[in-house]
Protein backbone atom coordinates (compact mmCIF):
# COMPACT_ATOMS: atom_id res chain seq x y z
CA UNK A 1 0.00 0.00 0.00
CA UNK A 2 1.44 3.33 -1.07
CA UNK A 3 1.80 5.98 1.37
CA UNK A 4 0.56 9.79 0.90
CA UNK A 5 3.51 12.07 0.88
CA UNK A 6 3.39 13.26 4.50
CA UNK A 7 3.38 10.11 6.03
CA UNK A 8 6.16 9.00 3.97
CA UNK A 9 8.41 11.85 5.63
CA UNK A 10 7.18 10.96 9.07
CA UNK A 11 8.23 7.09 8.15
CA UNK A 12 11.69 8.67 6.79
CA UNK A 13 12.30 10.78 10.03
CA UNK A 14 11.36 7.73 12.51
CA UNK A 15 13.75 5.69 10.16
CA UNK A 16 16.89 8.23 11.37
CA UNK A 17 15.90 7.83 14.82
CA UNK A 18 13.44 10.65 15.53
CA UNK A 19 11.01 10.25 18.17
CA UNK A 20 8.76 12.92 18.11
CA UNK A 21 8.36 11.37 14.19
CA UNK A 22 7.44 7.84 16.39
CA UNK A 23 5.10 9.73 18.18
CA UNK A 24 3.04 10.93 15.53
CA UNK A 25 3.03 7.17 14.35
CA UNK A 26 1.80 6.18 17.57
CA UNK A 27 -1.11 9.07 17.33
CA UNK A 28 -2.42 7.77 13.91
CA UNK A 29 -2.48 4.08 14.25
CA UNK A 30 -2.24 3.72 18.29
CA UNK A 31 -5.73 3.79 18.91
CA UNK A 32 -7.67 1.33 16.41
CA UNK A 33 -4.58 -1.14 17.32
CA UNK A 34 -5.76 -0.54 21.21
CA UNK A 35 -9.63 -0.96 19.66
CA UNK A 36 -8.58 -4.30 18.35
CA UNK A 37 -6.15 -5.65 20.90
CA UNK A 38 -9.20 -4.91 23.39
CA UNK A 39 -11.45 -7.02 21.42
CA UNK A 40 -9.09 -9.90 21.29
CA UNK A 41 -7.54 -9.83 24.36
CA UNK A 42 -11.04 -9.27 26.07
CA UNK A 43 -8.95 -7.19 29.00
CA UNK A 44 -8.02 -3.47 29.31
CA UNK A 45 -4.54 -3.78 30.62
CA UNK A 46 -3.68 -6.61 28.56
CA UNK A 47 -4.73 -4.91 25.52
CA UNK A 48 -2.44 -2.11 26.74
CA UNK A 49 0.66 -4.68 27.14
CA UNK A 50 0.10 -5.83 24.07
CA UNK A 51 0.42 -2.58 22.22
CA UNK A 52 2.78 -1.04 24.03
CA UNK A 53 5.52 -4.51 23.44
CA UNK A 54 3.85 -3.86 19.48
CA UNK A 55 5.41 -0.09 19.01
CA UNK A 56 8.55 -0.36 21.14
CA UNK A 57 9.35 -3.62 18.15
CA UNK A 58 8.36 -1.34 15.78
CA UNK A 59 10.43 1.10 16.98
CA UNK A 60 13.76 -1.12 16.95
CA UNK A 61 12.71 -2.61 13.93
CA UNK A 62 12.10 -0.08 11.33
CA UNK A 63 14.51 -1.40 9.65
CA UNK A 64 12.48 -4.41 8.20
CA UNK A 65 9.27 -1.40 7.16
CA UNK A 66 9.07 -1.71 3.49
CA UNK A 67 8.04 1.46 1.67
CA UNK A 68 4.75 1.40 2.44
CA UNK A 69 1.82 2.44 4.83
CA UNK A 70 2.52 1.34 8.04
CA UNK A 71 -0.76 0.34 8.96
CA UNK A 72 -0.83 -3.56 7.97
CA UNK A 73 3.00 -3.64 9.42
CA UNK A 74 1.97 -2.41 12.57
CA UNK A 75 -1.34 -4.45 12.91
CA UNK A 76 0.38 -7.44 11.94
CA UNK A 77 2.89 -7.13 14.93
CA UNK A 78 0.01 -6.25 17.01
CA UNK A 79 -2.08 -9.14 16.45
CA UNK A 80 1.27 -11.68 16.90
CA UNK A 81 1.73 -9.63 20.35
CA UNK A 82 -1.88 -9.53 21.42
CA UNK A 83 -2.10 -13.79 20.99
CA UNK A 84 2.03 -13.89 22.99
CA UNK A 85 0.35 -11.48 25.24
CA UNK A 86 -3.03 -13.81 25.90
CA UNK A 87 -0.84 -17.09 25.61
CA UNK A 88 1.66 -16.12 29.06
CA UNK A 89 -1.15 -15.13 30.73
CA UNK A 90 -3.57 -17.88 30.40
CA UNK A 91 -1.10 -20.53 29.29
CA UNK A 92 -3.95 -23.24 30.77
CA UNK A 93 -6.73 -21.98 29.18
CA UNK A 94 -4.82 -22.02 26.04
CA UNK A 95 -3.90 -25.83 26.44
CA UNK A 96 -7.27 -26.50 26.76
CA UNK A 97 -8.36 -24.28 23.91
CA UNK A 98 -5.40 -26.34 21.55
CA UNK A 99 -6.70 -30.10 22.80
CA UNK A 100 -10.35 -29.30 23.28
CA UNK A 101 -12.04 -28.81 26.71
CA UNK A 102 -11.18 -30.80 29.23
CA UNK A 103 -14.52 -33.42 29.90
CA UNK A 104 -14.88 -33.72 26.25
CA UNK A 105 -17.66 -32.62 23.69
CA UNK A 106 -19.52 -29.16 23.54
CA UNK A 107 -21.25 -28.39 25.84
CA UNK A 108 -25.08 -28.05 25.28
CA UNK A 109 -26.37 -24.39 25.92
CA UNK A 110 -29.61 -23.77 27.44
CA UNK A 111 -31.86 -20.80 27.16
CA UNK A 112 -30.87 -19.55 30.92
CA UNK A 113 -27.29 -19.55 30.11
CA UNK A 114 -27.42 -17.72 26.73
CA UNK A 115 -25.09 -14.60 26.96
CA UNK A 116 -25.23 -11.28 25.34
CA UNK A 117 -22.38 -11.12 22.27
CA UNK A 118 -20.06 -9.60 24.66
CA UNK A 119 -19.83 -12.06 27.28
CA UNK A 120 -20.14 -15.12 23.78
CA UNK A 121 -17.05 -13.18 22.41
CA UNK A 122 -15.52 -14.24 25.32
CA UNK A 123 -15.95 -17.93 24.95
CA UNK A 124 -13.91 -18.49 21.51
CA UNK A 125 -10.28 -19.12 21.54
CA UNK A 126 -8.17 -16.37 21.00
CA UNK A 127 -7.06 -17.06 17.42
CA UNK A 128 -10.99 -16.88 16.21
CA UNK A 129 -11.12 -13.82 18.25
CA UNK A 130 -8.52 -12.37 16.11
CA UNK A 131 -10.18 -13.12 13.24
CA UNK A 132 -13.23 -11.57 13.86
CA UNK A 133 -11.75 -8.49 15.32
CA UNK A 134 -9.94 -8.63 12.14
CA UNK A 135 -12.99 -9.48 9.41
CA UNK A 136 -15.81 -8.04 11.30
CA UNK A 137 -14.43 -4.71 13.22
CA UNK A 138 -11.12 -3.40 10.92
CA UNK A 139 -12.89 -4.81 7.98
CA UNK A 140 -9.94 -6.87 6.51
CA UNK A 141 -10.92 -9.57 3.89
CA UNK A 142 -10.43 -12.98 4.59
CA UNK A 143 -7.11 -12.80 2.28
CA UNK A 144 -6.06 -9.64 4.50
CA UNK A 145 -6.61 -11.18 7.53
CA UNK A 146 -4.79 -14.35 6.63
CA UNK A 147 -2.17 -12.61 5.75
CA UNK A 148 -2.31 -10.53 8.58
CA UNK A 149 -2.39 -13.83 10.91
CA UNK A 150 0.06 -15.75 8.83
CA UNK A 151 -2.02 -18.32 8.07
CA UNK A 152 -3.79 -19.85 5.19
CA UNK A 153 -6.83 -18.47 3.87
CA UNK A 154 -9.16 -21.46 4.29
CA UNK A 155 -7.68 -21.88 8.03
CA UNK A 156 -8.63 -18.12 8.64
CA UNK A 157 -12.45 -19.65 6.77
CA UNK A 158 -12.04 -22.26 9.09
CA UNK A 159 -12.02 -20.33 12.38
CA UNK A 160 -14.54 -17.17 11.27
CA UNK A 161 -17.24 -20.49 10.18
CA UNK A 162 -16.46 -21.72 13.26
CA UNK A 163 -16.71 -18.65 15.59
CA UNK A 164 -19.96 -17.52 13.79
CA UNK A 165 -21.13 -21.04 14.72
CA UNK A 166 -20.70 -20.56 18.29
CA UNK A 167 -21.19 -16.86 18.95
CA UNK A 168 -25.07 -18.05 17.25
CA UNK A 169 -25.24 -21.20 19.46
CA UNK A 170 -23.74 -19.20 22.71
CA UNK A 171 -26.04 -16.12 22.24
CA UNK A 172 -29.46 -18.47 21.08
CA UNK A 173 -29.40 -16.36 17.53
CA UNK A 174 -31.02 -19.18 15.65
CA UNK A 175 -33.45 -20.51 18.46
CA UNK A 176 -34.50 -17.09 18.19
CA UNK A 177 -35.08 -17.13 14.47
CA UNK A 178 -37.15 -20.70 14.80
CA UNK B 1 -30.52 -14.92 8.02
CA UNK B 2 -26.60 -15.18 8.73
CA UNK B 3 -25.98 -11.53 7.04
CA UNK B 4 -28.17 -10.56 9.99
CA UNK B 5 -25.90 -11.79 12.56
CA UNK B 6 -22.90 -10.82 10.80
CA UNK B 7 -24.15 -7.14 10.93
CA UNK B 8 -25.37 -7.83 14.52
CA UNK B 9 -21.87 -9.18 15.23
CA UNK B 10 -20.25 -6.53 13.57
CA UNK B 11 -22.19 -3.38 15.34
CA UNK B 12 -21.42 -4.79 18.37
CA UNK B 13 -17.71 -4.51 17.66
CA UNK B 14 -17.87 -1.28 16.60
CA UNK B 15 -19.96 -0.29 19.52
CA UNK B 16 -17.50 -1.95 21.70
CA UNK B 17 -14.22 -1.03 20.19
CA UNK B 18 -15.26 3.07 20.64
CA UNK B 19 -15.83 2.63 23.95
CA UNK B 20 -12.54 2.95 24.02
CA UNK B 21 -12.30 6.75 23.62
CA UNK B 22 -8.71 7.73 22.80
CA UNK B 23 -5.22 6.29 23.38
CA UNK B 24 -4.41 6.66 27.19
CA UNK B 25 -1.75 9.18 27.86
CA UNK B 26 0.07 6.71 30.44
CA UNK B 27 0.26 4.42 27.64
CA UNK B 28 1.54 6.86 25.59
CA UNK B 29 4.29 7.45 28.46
CA UNK B 30 5.32 4.06 28.76
CA UNK B 31 6.40 3.86 24.75
CA UNK B 32 7.62 6.90 25.31
CA UNK B 33 10.03 6.02 28.41
CA UNK B 34 10.80 2.75 26.27
CA UNK B 35 12.29 4.34 23.52
CA UNK B 36 13.96 6.81 25.20
CA UNK B 37 15.73 4.78 28.64
CA UNK B 38 15.83 7.48 31.67
CA UNK B 39 18.97 9.42 31.12
CA UNK B 40 20.80 10.81 34.63
CA UNK B 41 20.25 14.39 33.66
CA UNK B 42 16.76 13.52 34.57
CA UNK B 43 17.96 12.10 37.82
CA UNK B 44 19.79 15.65 38.81
CA UNK B 45 17.17 16.61 40.63
CA UNK B 46 16.62 13.41 42.96
CA UNK B 47 20.69 13.19 43.14
CA UNK B 48 20.92 16.99 44.33
CA UNK B 49 18.39 16.65 46.99
CA UNK B 50 20.03 13.55 47.91
CA UNK B 51 23.45 15.10 48.20
CA UNK B 52 21.62 18.10 50.33
CA UNK B 53 20.33 15.84 52.89
CA UNK B 54 23.48 14.06 53.02
CA UNK B 55 25.74 17.29 54.00
CA UNK B 56 22.80 18.17 56.57
CA UNK B 57 23.85 15.01 58.14
CA UNK B 58 27.27 15.58 58.26
CA UNK B 59 26.76 18.94 59.50
CA UNK B 60 24.89 17.31 62.35
CA UNK B 61 27.13 14.85 63.19
CA UNK B 62 30.17 17.01 63.25
CA UNK B 63 28.90 19.40 65.35
CA UNK B 64 28.11 16.52 68.09
CA UNK B 65 31.63 15.05 67.46
CA UNK B 66 34.05 16.81 65.60
CA UNK B 67 36.44 13.72 64.57
CA UNK B 68 33.93 12.85 62.10
CA UNK B 69 35.27 15.62 59.94
CA UNK B 70 38.66 13.93 59.66
CA UNK B 71 36.92 10.31 58.35
CA UNK B 72 34.62 12.60 56.22
CA UNK B 73 37.66 14.40 54.59
CA UNK B 74 39.33 11.18 53.85
CA UNK B 75 36.58 9.79 52.42
CA UNK B 76 35.82 12.45 49.97
CA UNK B 77 39.55 13.07 49.33
CA UNK B 78 39.63 8.75 48.53
CA UNK B 79 36.60 9.58 46.06
CA UNK B 80 37.77 12.71 44.21
CA UNK B 81 41.33 11.33 44.16
CA UNK B 82 42.47 9.75 40.80
CA UNK B 83 42.73 5.76 41.16
CA UNK B 84 45.50 3.72 40.49
CA UNK B 85 46.03 2.84 36.90
CA UNK B 86 44.86 -0.38 36.58
CA UNK B 87 47.47 -3.10 35.15
CA UNK B 88 47.07 -3.20 31.44
CA UNK B 89 45.23 -5.88 30.40
CA UNK B 90 47.03 -8.43 28.33
CA UNK B 91 45.87 -9.14 24.60
CA UNK B 92 43.95 -12.91 24.31
CA UNK B 93 44.57 -14.76 21.68
CA UNK B 94 41.19 -16.54 22.51
CA UNK B 95 37.53 -15.93 22.98
CA UNK B 96 36.04 -13.53 25.51
CA UNK B 97 32.87 -12.75 26.80
CA UNK B 98 31.79 -9.51 29.97
CA UNK B 99 29.56 -6.71 30.00
CA UNK B 100 26.37 -7.26 32.45
CA UNK B 101 23.26 -9.02 32.05
CA UNK B 102 20.94 -7.08 33.81
CA UNK B 103 22.25 -4.10 31.49
CA UNK B 104 20.13 -2.60 28.53
CA UNK B 105 21.78 0.15 26.77
CA UNK B 106 21.81 1.63 23.72
CA UNK B 107 24.84 2.23 21.29
CA UNK B 108 25.46 5.63 20.61
CA UNK B 109 28.77 5.61 18.68
CA UNK B 110 31.66 3.71 17.01
CA UNK B 111 34.53 5.46 17.14
CA UNK B 112 37.73 3.61 15.51
CA UNK B 113 41.57 4.70 15.82
CA UNK B 114 44.54 4.01 15.30
CA UNK B 115 47.26 3.35 17.70
CA UNK B 116 50.01 1.60 15.61
CA UNK B 117 52.96 3.31 17.70
CA UNK B 118 51.06 1.58 21.02
CA UNK B 119 51.19 -1.71 19.16
CA UNK B 120 47.49 -1.98 18.72
CA UNK B 121 44.15 -0.53 16.66
CA UNK B 122 41.11 0.40 18.68
CA UNK B 123 37.81 0.43 18.10
CA UNK B 124 35.28 2.32 20.85
CA UNK B 125 31.76 1.27 21.34
CA UNK B 126 29.85 4.24 23.34
CA UNK B 127 26.63 3.45 24.95
CA UNK B 128 24.16 4.91 26.89
CA UNK B 129 22.83 2.93 30.24
CA UNK B 130 26.20 0.95 30.82
CA UNK B 131 28.11 -1.60 28.92
CA UNK B 132 25.61 -5.00 28.00
CA UNK B 133 26.31 -8.34 28.33
CA UNK B 134 28.87 -9.22 25.29
CA UNK B 135 30.97 -11.94 23.91
CA UNK B 136 33.79 -12.20 21.28
CA UNK B 137 33.99 -14.82 18.69
CA UNK B 138 37.20 -15.28 16.58
CA UNK B 139 37.06 -17.01 13.02
CA UNK B 140 39.23 -17.80 10.33
CA UNK B 141 37.89 -15.70 7.65
CA UNK B 142 36.86 -12.14 6.95
CA UNK B 143 33.06 -13.72 6.12
CA UNK B 144 30.55 -13.46 8.14
CA UNK B 145 26.83 -14.54 7.89
CA UNK B 146 24.27 -11.77 8.86
CA UNK B 147 21.74 -12.06 11.71
CA UNK B 148 18.98 -12.65 10.99
CA UNK B 149 18.78 -12.11 7.00
CA UNK B 150 21.72 -15.21 6.80
CA UNK B 151 23.35 -13.46 3.95
CA UNK B 152 27.40 -14.11 3.37
CA UNK B 153 29.09 -10.93 3.66
CA UNK B 154 32.88 -10.65 3.31
CA UNK B 155 34.51 -7.82 4.84
CA UNK B 156 38.23 -6.47 3.65
CA UNK B 157 41.30 -8.42 5.46
CA UNK B 158 41.39 -12.37 5.74
CA UNK B 159 40.44 -12.99 9.51
CA UNK B 160 38.25 -11.54 12.00
CA UNK B 161 36.29 -12.19 15.10
CA UNK B 162 32.68 -11.54 15.84
CA UNK B 163 31.20 -8.95 18.30
CA UNK B 164 27.85 -9.94 19.59
CA UNK B 165 26.05 -7.23 22.06
CA UNK B 166 23.34 -8.19 24.10
CA UNK B 167 20.01 -6.65 25.47
CA UNK B 168 21.32 -3.75 23.11
CA UNK B 169 19.99 -1.35 21.03
CA UNK B 170 21.06 0.80 18.20
CA UNK B 171 20.52 4.64 17.87
CA UNK B 172 19.94 6.69 14.98
CA UNK B 173 22.97 7.86 12.86
CA UNK B 174 25.57 5.44 14.04
CA UNK B 175 27.53 3.95 11.43
CA UNK B 176 26.62 0.67 10.08
CA UNK B 177 30.11 -0.10 8.14
CA UNK B 178 33.43 1.85 9.15
CA UNK B 179 36.34 0.86 6.74
CA UNK B 180 39.36 2.29 9.13
CA UNK B 181 42.20 0.24 6.76
CA UNK B 182 44.67 0.12 9.90
CA UNK B 183 47.16 -1.90 10.24
CA UNK B 184 44.69 -4.33 11.76
CA UNK B 185 41.16 -3.28 11.87
CA UNK B 186 40.50 -2.76 8.24
CA UNK B 187 36.76 -2.68 8.17
CA UNK B 188 33.86 -2.93 10.67
CA UNK B 189 30.14 -3.50 9.66
CA UNK B 190 27.17 -4.41 11.60
CA UNK B 191 25.70 -7.94 10.93
CA UNK B 192 23.12 -8.01 12.79
CA UNK B 193 20.24 -5.88 14.86
CA UNK B 194 17.77 -8.28 15.97
CA UNK B 195 15.77 -8.47 18.84
CA UNK B 196 17.99 -6.63 20.94
CA UNK B 197 20.99 -8.00 19.89
CA UNK B 198 23.82 -6.09 17.77
CA UNK B 199 26.02 -8.31 16.18
CA UNK B 200 29.39 -6.26 14.63
CA UNK B 201 31.97 -8.45 12.67
CA UNK B 202 35.25 -6.95 12.17
CA UNK B 203 37.81 -7.48 9.29
CA UNK B 204 41.41 -8.24 10.61
CA UNK B 205 44.51 -8.14 7.83
CA UNK B 206 45.34 -11.35 9.72
CA UNK B 207 44.77 -13.08 12.59
CA UNK B 208 45.28 -11.41 15.66
CA UNK B 209 45.28 -11.15 19.73
CA UNK B 210 42.49 -8.93 21.29
CA UNK B 211 42.25 -7.22 24.40
CA UNK B 212 38.87 -5.53 25.41
CA UNK B 213 38.71 -3.02 27.76
CA UNK B 214 35.42 -1.63 29.57
CA UNK B 215 35.84 1.72 30.59
CA UNK B 216 34.10 4.95 32.43
CA UNK B 217 31.02 6.21 30.76
CA UNK B 218 30.16 3.02 28.92
CA UNK B 219 32.78 2.61 26.82
CA UNK B 220 33.30 -0.83 25.40
CA UNK B 221 37.11 -0.54 24.08
CA UNK B 222 37.91 -3.38 21.45
CA UNK B 223 41.95 -2.97 20.74
CA UNK B 224 43.49 -5.22 18.35
CA UNK B 225 47.26 -5.94 18.36
CA UNK B 226 49.20 -5.46 15.20
CA UNK B 227 51.79 -7.60 14.37
CA UNK B 228 51.72 -9.00 17.26
CA UNK B 229 53.65 -6.25 18.89
CA UNK B 230 51.29 -5.18 20.91
CA UNK B 231 53.43 -3.91 24.27
CA UNK B 232 51.19 -5.84 26.45
CA UNK B 233 50.35 -8.85 25.22
CA UNK B 234 52.10 -12.28 25.08
CA UNK B 235 53.16 -13.21 21.51
CA UNK B 236 49.81 -13.64 19.86
CA UNK B 237 48.98 -17.21 18.78
CA UNK B 238 47.51 -18.40 15.70
CA UNK B 239 43.59 -19.24 15.60
CA UNK B 240 43.09 -22.53 17.32
CA UNK B 241 42.44 -25.28 14.44
CA UNK B 242 40.25 -28.13 15.60
CA UNK B 243 41.53 -30.89 14.13
CA UNK B 244 37.99 -33.19 12.83
CA UNK B 245 37.93 -36.20 14.21
CA UNK B 246 34.97 -38.92 13.75
CA UNK B 247 33.83 -40.85 10.52
CA UNK B 248 32.55 -38.26 8.47
CA UNK B 249 33.64 -35.07 9.48
CA UNK B 250 34.90 -33.45 6.69
CA UNK B 251 31.95 -30.41 6.46
CA UNK B 252 33.00 -30.09 9.96
CA UNK B 253 34.26 -25.87 10.08
CA UNK B 254 34.61 -23.47 12.47
CA UNK B 255 32.35 -20.57 11.52
CA UNK B 256 28.51 -19.79 11.00
CA UNK B 257 26.49 -21.17 8.35
CA UNK B 258 23.27 -20.76 6.77
CA UNK B 259 21.02 -22.25 4.47
CA UNK B 260 17.37 -22.87 3.08
CA UNK B 261 15.34 -20.35 1.21
CA UNK B 262 12.34 -18.38 2.96
CA UNK B 263 9.73 -18.93 0.04
CA UNK B 264 6.15 -19.73 0.43
CA UNK B 265 4.18 -20.54 3.46
CA UNK B 266 6.03 -20.98 7.07
CA UNK B 267 7.31 -25.13 7.24
CA UNK B 268 5.63 -26.05 10.70
CA UNK B 269 8.00 -27.43 13.39
CA UNK B 270 7.27 -30.92 14.31
CA UNK B 271 10.46 -32.42 16.17
CA UNK B 272 13.38 -31.54 17.81
CA UNK B 273 15.92 -34.32 18.60
CA UNK B 274 19.06 -34.30 20.46
CA UNK B 275 21.83 -37.21 20.90
CA UNK B 276 25.31 -37.71 20.47
CA UNK B 277 26.57 -39.91 17.87
CA UNK B 278 30.52 -40.93 17.43
CA UNK B 279 32.34 -37.67 17.05
CA UNK B 280 29.74 -35.29 16.92
CA UNK B 281 26.39 -34.19 18.97
CA UNK B 282 23.15 -33.81 16.98
CA UNK B 283 20.65 -31.46 17.27
CA UNK B 284 17.49 -32.83 14.76
CA UNK B 285 15.20 -30.09 14.02
CA UNK B 286 12.12 -31.52 11.80
CA UNK B 287 9.71 -29.88 10.34
CA UNK B 288 6.22 -30.15 8.12
CA UNK B 289 4.37 -28.20 5.11
CA UNK B 290 1.17 -26.39 5.64
CA UNK B 291 -1.99 -28.32 4.38
CA UNK B 292 -1.30 -27.72 0.48
CA UNK B 293 2.18 -25.92 0.80
CA UNK B 294 5.29 -27.28 -0.70
CA UNK B 295 7.61 -28.71 1.63
CA UNK B 296 11.13 -26.47 1.63
CA UNK B 297 14.01 -26.14 4.20
CA UNK B 298 13.45 -22.84 6.02
CA UNK B 299 16.11 -20.02 5.34
CA UNK B 300 18.08 -20.60 8.76
CA UNK B 301 21.48 -19.49 10.06
CA UNK B 302 23.36 -20.98 12.64
CA UNK B 303 25.73 -18.69 14.62
CA UNK B 304 28.63 -19.70 17.08
CA UNK B 305 29.37 -17.32 19.78
CA UNK B 306 31.42 -17.50 22.84
CA UNK B 307 28.96 -17.60 25.79
CA UNK B 308 25.99 -19.95 26.61
CA UNK B 309 24.00 -16.31 27.28
CA UNK B 310 20.84 -15.74 25.14
CA UNK B 311 18.12 -13.31 24.61
CA UNK B 312 14.12 -14.66 24.83
CA UNK B 313 12.17 -13.01 22.06
CA UNK B 314 10.05 -11.22 22.37
CA UNK B 315 9.69 -10.92 25.89
CA UNK B 316 13.70 -10.04 25.61
CA UNK B 317 14.68 -11.26 29.08
CA UNK B 318 18.07 -12.94 29.63
CA UNK B 319 19.02 -17.00 29.34
CA UNK B 320 22.03 -18.14 30.84
CA UNK B 321 22.44 -22.26 29.39
CA UNK B 322 24.33 -24.50 30.72
CA UNK B 323 28.38 -24.10 29.28
CA UNK B 324 30.45 -21.82 28.55
CA UNK B 325 30.24 -21.53 24.73
CA UNK B 326 26.81 -21.34 22.46
CA UNK B 327 24.93 -21.63 18.78
CA UNK B 328 22.24 -19.22 18.01
CA UNK B 329 20.07 -21.02 15.71
CA UNK B 330 17.19 -18.71 13.20
CA UNK B 331 14.86 -20.34 11.28
CA UNK B 332 12.81 -17.42 8.75
CA UNK B 333 9.57 -18.93 7.82
CA UNK B 334 9.18 -21.19 10.16
CA UNK B 335 6.70 -21.36 13.21
CA UNK B 336 6.29 -24.22 16.26
CA UNK B 337 3.44 -22.69 17.85
CA UNK B 338 0.55 -24.87 16.76
CA UNK B 339 2.60 -27.37 15.98
CA UNK B 340 5.42 -28.23 18.06
CA UNK B 341 3.97 -29.85 21.63
CA UNK B 342 7.66 -31.32 21.97
CA UNK B 343 9.87 -30.18 25.16
CA UNK B 344 11.21 -26.34 24.71
CA UNK B 345 14.38 -26.90 26.68
CA UNK B 346 16.42 -29.74 26.75
CA UNK B 347 19.24 -30.15 29.00
CA UNK B 348 20.34 -33.56 27.25
CA UNK B 349 24.28 -33.17 28.92
CA UNK B 350 26.10 -34.99 26.31
CA UNK B 351 29.77 -34.44 25.73
CA UNK B 352 29.35 -31.27 23.92
CA UNK B 353 25.63 -30.17 23.73
CA UNK B 354 24.86 -29.31 27.42
CA UNK B 355 21.38 -27.24 26.80
CA UNK B 356 19.38 -26.72 24.21
CA UNK B 357 16.17 -24.39 24.45
CA UNK B 358 13.48 -22.24 22.47
CA UNK B 359 14.01 -18.72 22.60
CA UNK B 360 11.42 -17.46 20.41
CA UNK B 361 8.70 -18.02 18.08
CA UNK B 362 7.67 -14.98 16.18
CA UNK B 363 6.29 -13.58 13.68
CA UNK B 364 7.24 -17.12 11.69
CA UNK B 365 10.92 -16.32 13.24
CA UNK B 366 11.74 -19.38 14.83
CA UNK B 367 14.80 -19.38 17.30
CA UNK B 368 16.59 -21.86 19.26
CA UNK B 369 19.98 -21.51 21.20
CA UNK B 370 22.09 -23.95 22.28
CA UNK B 371 24.60 -24.29 25.26
CA UNK B 372 27.73 -26.19 24.87
CA UNK B 373 30.66 -27.11 27.09
CA UNK B 374 33.15 -25.94 24.91
CA UNK B 375 33.73 -23.93 21.73
CA UNK B 376 32.90 -26.72 18.75
CA UNK B 377 33.28 -26.70 15.09
CA UNK B 378 29.70 -27.30 13.43
CA UNK B 379 28.36 -28.65 9.99
CA UNK B 380 24.54 -28.70 9.12
CA UNK B 381 22.91 -30.75 6.73
CA UNK B 382 19.68 -30.44 4.93
CA UNK B 383 17.30 -33.65 4.63
CA UNK B 384 14.53 -34.19 3.04
CA UNK B 385 11.50 -36.65 4.07
CA UNK B 386 10.65 -35.62 6.58
CA UNK B 387 11.98 -32.11 6.17
CA UNK B 388 14.88 -31.89 8.29
CA UNK B 389 17.96 -29.52 9.39
CA UNK B 390 20.60 -30.98 11.36
CA UNK B 391 22.96 -29.50 13.01
CA UNK B 392 26.18 -31.93 14.07
CA UNK B 393 28.34 -30.43 16.89
CA UNK B 394 31.70 -31.91 16.71
CA UNK B 395 33.04 -33.75 19.89
CA UNK B 396 36.59 -34.15 21.49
Amino acid sequence: MLMDPALGRVIARWREGDRDAFEEVVDRYGLQLLRTARLILRDEALAEDAIQETFLKAWQRIGSLRDEDPGPWLTRIAMNESISTYRRRHRFQALTERFGRLGGGRREVSSEARLDLAHALGQLNIEQRAAVALHYYQDLSVEETARTLKVPVDTVKSRLKTALRRLRELTGFEEALA
Amino acid sequence: MSDDFEKNLRDHLHHEAEQTREFPRRLRGRIRDGIAPRTRARMVPQLALAGALVLVAVAVLAFRNPTIINVVTTGIKGLIEPSPTPAPQPFLCQDQTGGSAGVTATLTNIRPGSHASDGYDRVVFDFNGGIPSWDLTRQESATFTRDASGQQVTLDGSAGFKLVLRAADVAGGVPSDLSPRYTSIREVAELGNFEHQLTYGFGLSSSQCVRVLQLSNSRLVVDVATNGSASTTAAPTPLPTITPSGTDVSAFSCVDHSGGTNTGPAMLLTAVRVAHQTGFDRIVFEFAPQAGATAHIPAYTVSRQASAKFVKDPSGLPVTMRGSSGLRIIFHGASGADTYTGPRDFTPNLPVVQEVEQLGDFEAVLSWGAGLSQASCIRTLELSNPTRVVIDVQTP
